[in-house]
């Protein structure tokens, strides 16, 4: 019973915008589904191809240059809307980190790639007691409704 | 509330269609995609590593790892897509998997059917997906909307179960999920949500129930505030706010500052993770975190990469109390950005000997012709011992070689030194095989 609500909900909300037709949708263009041209290995740099807006995203293409600035505030960009990540990344990219019940980190699976941010570098093990103790928030972005059944040996 | 809890592992239910679908990747090829456009990557892993047992016995772990994704887009010329991600594992040696998972485990992690809209960046979403909107960050088994109207003015909703695990018995939880945004947006000027979320679930007594808002206002040309903030109606009081500005006068320079604070009992109380529920030995639910950041990132000349950053921790709680942490790192990438060398230095200083460390960490990456060289170096000092050691050090040696323009492979050699295990090798081989019938990259 506790599904029908919300489903429900939803599902009207979607009848609804369907048949509002497509006059109650903006007229800009999307963000293309795939970026239409193969990408350089390395942080991307929008600005060495694109100037001024993102289509879509209606934000200026240097705000999602991929800096260390961006990457530490990126799910700030995301939270407002997930289109202009998914023209680059495949679907699955965000699920490297964000995953539910992953066994290997992401330095693990990217090890042939240091030059990536990948989280958890080295025996994490150790020092995520430090670091747990001092930003536990930044902890509880990933894991603090997910299950990580490596945590079950020490945090039962 | 839970969701019903299944018999059957996980790894067993998933682990074969992941198998399945893996070996059915030679067959994608441009012949079959005239109605869509196919893409798939399957990597495959292959772990190798020991662990000392009590009474001098050993036990051998050689877990095979298997990751898939597949997209399937352009269907039938329509811009509807299938898209698919999921994992499995089996051990070729003793358990490796912990929580009853034993010598098999897997996860579906999305699998949704999506229609994008041309314009206003419309679209919708059916399935299994991971969904960032507003204060909701979820994986959720359900349906997800948005759409931009003429004016600037949006909305987005979403409903279903959260995709969630109980790190206790390793069993779903979590009963129903629903909320949205209302938004607006001005092309290159601003955008701000207000958002809400309320999911059913066994939250220390509550349901879940946050209201948000965000913002994205760009004040001239080089500058930009962002904002977030959320309220815990369950709680009554702020879960977490975050507020920065953010210089980027052009593609080589990249500067912000900020504000994030957040509450334990505000934030914590939706948490499944035992470790952030009281009663708990290492959280105390009345501290309050207030952290002041910055961040810089400056290339002066083209492949050579400056990156500061520094954050001050300020905590309610004496027993934490503050701490600072700075890091400074430089890295230079060449060859057209195929090799990169890098270093970087950390320390974290507080007023409690047991939360001070540094940190320092060296890598390469080369990769002439069709081979790729890496070398991955870090090492850590703690002030005060942990389980009587005072440092750990990790080294990652990979050699990889691209037999083909989709298939690359790569082996790993892990040496760790480390207060939980002491001269540790482990080793890892690796397949990526990427295809596609459709122009274009993703990542």
């Amino acid at each position: 019973m506790t599904l029908r609500a919300p489903f429900a909900a939803v599902f009207g909300a979607m009848m609804i915008a369907l048949l509002a037709g497509c006059s109650a949708v903006s007229q800009t263009p999307s963000v293309p589904p795939k970026h239409p041209e193969a990408l350089p290995t390395g942080r991307a740099n929008c600005l060495e191809c694109h100037e001024n807006v993102s289509t879509g995203a209606l934000k200026p293409y240097a705000s999602f240059r991929h800096s260390r600035v961006f990457i530490d505030a990126h799910g700030t960009y995301a939270r407002q809307g997930q289109n202009l990540c998914a023209a680059c990344h495949a679907p699955s990219f965000c699920q490297t980190c964000h995953a539910r019940k992953d066994e290997l980190k992401p330095n693990v699976k990217m090890g042939d790639r240091p030059d990536r941010m990948a989280p958890h570098r080295g025996d994490y093990l150790a020092t995520h007691r430090i670091d747990g103790r001092l930003d536990p928030g930044s902890c509880f972005r990933c894991h603090g409704n997910r299950s990580d059944a490596k945590c079950r040996q020490c945090h039962k | 509330m839970g969701r019903t809890t299944t018999s059957v592992p996980f790894g067993k239910r998933f682990l074969p269609p992941i198998v399945a679908i893996s070996l059915l990747l030679p067959l994608l090829s441009a012949a079959t995609a005239g109605a869509a456009d196919l893409s798939a990557s399957s990597t495959t892993y292959l772990r190798y590593y020991e662990r000392d047992l009590a009474g001098g016995n050993k036990d051998t772990f050689a877990p095979l790892y298997e990751y898939l994704s597949a997209d399937a887009t352009n269907l039938a010329g329509a811009p509807l897509a299938l898209h698919f991600y999921g994992w499995g594992r089996v051990d070729l040696s003793d358990p490796s998997g912990t929580g009853g998972t034993g010598k098999e485990s897997g996860d579906l992690g999305s699998a949704w059917l999506e229609y994008a809209h041309p314009t206003g960046n419309a679209r919708m979403k059916l399935g299994r997906f991971f969904l960032a909107e507003g204060v909701a960050v979820e994986t959720l088994d359900g349906a997800f909307f948005k759409v931009t109207t003429p004016l600037g003015i949006g909305v987005s909703g979403y409903g279903g179960a959260p995709v969630e695990q109980s790190i206790l018995d390793n069993t779903p939880v979590g009963g129903s999920m629903y909320g949205g945004r209302v938004f607006f947006n001005r092309s290159g000027v601003t955008e701000f949500g207000a958002s809400y979320l309320k999911e059913r679930g066994p939250f220390q007594g509550k349901d879940r129930e946050l209201y948000g808002g965000d913002l994205w206002l760009r004040i001239a040309p080089p500058v930009e505030i962002t904002a977030q903030a959320a309220y815990n109606r369950a709680t009554r009081g702020m879960a977490s706010q975050r507020y920065a500005v953010r210089v980027v006068p052009g593609s080589r320079f990249d500067i912000s500052a900020g504000y994030e604070a957040y509450s334990y009992k505000d934030l914590f109380q939706t948490a499944l993770h035992p470790v952030f529920i009281v009663p708990s030995p290492v959280i105390d639910n009345a501290d309050k975190v207030r952290t002041i950041f910055g961040v810089l990132d400056w290339q002066p000349v083209p492949g050579l990469t400056f990156e500061l950053s520094a954050k001050n921790i300020r905590h309610d709680n004496d027993n934490v109390a503050k701490a600072n942490r700075g890091e400074a790192g430089i890295r230079y990438a060449f060859g057209g950005g195929k090799h990169i060398v890098g270093l970087s230095a950390a320390a974290v200083t507080a007023d409690r000997d047991e939360n001070e460390y540094r940190e320092y960490r060296g890598f390469f990456t080369f990769a002439p012709g069709k081979f790729r060289l890496s070398l991955d170096a870090l090492t850590q000092q703690y002030k005060k011992e942990i389980d009587g050691r005072k440092n750990a050090t990790q080294a990652v040696a990979s050699l990889g070689y691209k037999a083909a323009s989709s298939l690359s492979l790569s082996g790993d050699l892990t040496y760790t030194q480390s207060p939980t295990v002491q001269k540790d090798y482990a080793g890892l081989l690796r397949a990526t095989l990427e295809l596609g019938t459709a122009t274009g990259g993703k990542k």
